[in-house]
């Protein structure tokens, strides 16, 4: 294994009693690099994260975090890295400040470097004026931040963020978004999962969509957009009524097409012309948009409505 | 579980100390609320029972309805306390506020946690029963040095019931369920295993069940301890404690290790 590379992932698998979470994942991190685990609720990214900090047994398969065996250096692989849950898990007995200095007990730092440590995650993370307040009066995206700190106090060297803005209003997530954009101008190695396609599409070097327990596709976003979306995507709404008959008339000129109840997407290739599509249809709502990462997830996953 | 797993020596490191911590710096942050419950609430059964019904009874077993009565409740006291502690206080942190799951983020693992967790429910447990007898010091219910050698007894009954409750708390499905472990178990020891009264006055059936109380052979242990009881006795109480205890602890260890990693 090269030194660049922070994890190792081969034909991962994680069974539980009743499902299989984890059906066989492969997959190269690299260090340094911002790479997140997509897709929809049950698809196995939490489970496949929890393997990786160590968390959650392996079923089997082989799993590296820097250099480490998961199965046996779980000590050791956890002292490296900062983990933030999804459920924050803080601990609502203590006031803000504590809970970074108690998890610092935890993680060995001696107690005046742990209360250096902590005073300036705790400004960093705009917290600072809160730390004697108990967590339990704090919004959930103080509770967040503060989780992200706590995930950030052993300097480590990979940092993994499940769900890191999930329930979060819109400003709360910005800044945490912007947050990590600063942490990886760092150079840490970030792993994250998200529902949120726009957020990945910016923020991640490389993303996984995963469904099933199975990776689908990995790659840059750009790459995966241009190569299973295309330049542009020609958006319209119909009917029930028209809607096979526009749909013959794409198929006919070579265009793909994703559906979705009435609303139809049509995937504009690079070699294919927007404008030729438009001039097959006729509806009120058409408009043309870039395409995200969001189509690449609908045509990978489908757009069924997801039950955990 | 195999017999072998249950007499097994845990292994752990200094992890464990930091669980320990963290429940002590709680601990410390409320323990005005902890002494209205673990020392007020026994000197307050003392007063009652020992002067108040203790005053219509003369005599039981040579010594008085107090002098019967104290060491019962010293380790009546360290049963009740270590054990609410490893059910609802663990139950707790296992579960709603998921403290158990924070901490496993970290280099500590299940086994640091475990040992702990039963450490320091064992340690609040006979921090009541170290609150109990300084009050009973000072009403002059202690008059010689026999304390400092039931003490160490005291403690192994914390454990004892610590490691019982942990054994609870990996079972339970929610709250309610520890009001079987309460009720059933936890409170009829409390009042049967030679308590209140000697156990002589239980029919024989009933006194051979009382035998397999560890409440028992705990509050037999101290008070033979505290008022001339034969040596060996003393021993073969102890060491039925110990062997319980050994026993219950691989027990919370193996199931509660099952919980956290999955």
């Amino acid at each position: 294994m090269s030194s660049n590379v922070a994890i190792e992932i081969k034909d991962l698998r994680k069974k539980y009693e009743d499902k299989i979470a984890v059906d066989g994942i492969n997959l190269e991190i690299y260090k340094g690099e911002c790479f997140g685990l997509l897709g929809p609720n049950g698809a196995g990214k939490t489970t496949a994260m929890k393997m990786m900090y160590c968390s959650a047994l392996i079923t089997s398969g082989e799993l590296y975090i820097l250099g480490l065996n998961a199965k046996k250096n779980a000590r050791e692989i956890k002292s490296r890295i900062g983990v933030v849950p999804q459920e924050d898990g803080l601990d609502p007995d203590f006031t803000v400040l504590e809970n970074l200095l108690v998890y610092a007990t935890y993680n060995n730092i001696p107690k005046e470097e742990a209360h250096l440590r902590s005073q300036s995650l705790l400004r960093l993370m705009r917290l600072d004026e809160y730390q004697d307040r108990s967590v339990e009066t704090l919004s959930g995206g103080m509770k967040r931040r503060l989780a992200i700190a706590r995930g950030l106090i052993n300097s480590p060297d990979v940092v993994f963020l499940d769900e890191p803005t999930t329930g979060l209003d819109p400003q709360a997530r910005i800044w945490i978004w912007d947050f990590f954009k600063h942490l990886k101008s760092e150079k840490s190695t970030i792993i994250l999962t998200t529902h949120y396609m726009e957020e990945a599409e910016q923020m991640c070097d490389r993303v996984a969509i995963m469904d099933e327990g199975k990776i689908l596709v990995i790659g840059k976003p750009r790459d995966l957009i241009a190569e299973l979306i295309g330049k542009e995507v020609v958006e319209f709404d119909t009917n029930p009524v028209d809607l096979n008959y526009y749909l013959g008339r794409l198929r006919a000129e070579g265009f793909a097409y994703q559906v979705i109840k009435n609303t139809v997407s049509i995937l504009v290739k690079e070699s294919q012309d927007g404008r030729q599509a438009i001039n097959l249809i006729a509806s009120d709502k058409i408009f043309i948009r870039k395409p995200t990462l969001n189509d690449v997830f609908l045509k990978l996953a489908g757009h069924q409505l997801r039950d955990e | 579980m195999r017999i072998s797993e249950l007499f097994t020596v845990p292994r752990f490191n200094d992890g464990a100390i930091k669980v320990w911590r963290r429940d002590f710096l709680y601990f410390k942050k409320t323990w005005l609320v902890s002494l209205f419950w673990i020392v007020l609430e026994p000197v307050i059964y003392l007063g009652a029972m020992g002067f108040g019904l203790g005053a219509f009874v003369n005599n039981i077993n040579g010594m008085s309805y107090i002098e019967f009565f104290f060491p019962a409740l010293l380790a009546t006291t360290a049963m009740l306390v270590a054990f609410f502690e490893s059910t609802y206080g663990n139950y707790t942190k296992l579960t709603h506020q998921r403290t158990y799951a924070t901490i496993m983020l970290t280099r500590i693992g299940p086994d640091e946690i475990v040992a702990g967790e039963l450490l320091w429910a064992a340690s609040k447990g006979f921090f009541s029963v170290l609150g109990v007898t300084v009050v009973a010091i000072f009403f002059g219910l202690i008059e010689n040095y026999k304390i400092l050698l039931a003490l160490p007894v005291l403690f192994i009954i914390s454990c004892l019931f610590s490691c019982i409750g942990m054994i609870f708390t990996s079972i339970a499905r929610n709250y309610d369920s520890f009001i079987y472990s309460t009720s059933g178990l936890i409170v009829p020891m409390s009042l049967l295993s030679g308590t209140y009264f000697p156990l002589d006055q239980l029919p024989t059936g009933l006194r051979y069940i009382a035998y397999l109380s560890p409440l028992t052979h705990g509050v037999a242990a101290v008070r033979y301890i505290l008022h001339e009881g034969s040596l060996s006795l003393i021993a073969t109480h102890i060491a039925v404690l110990l062997l319980t205890t050994w026993i219950c602890m691989n027990i919370s260890f193996l199931r509660i290790r099952k919980k956290l990693l999955k």
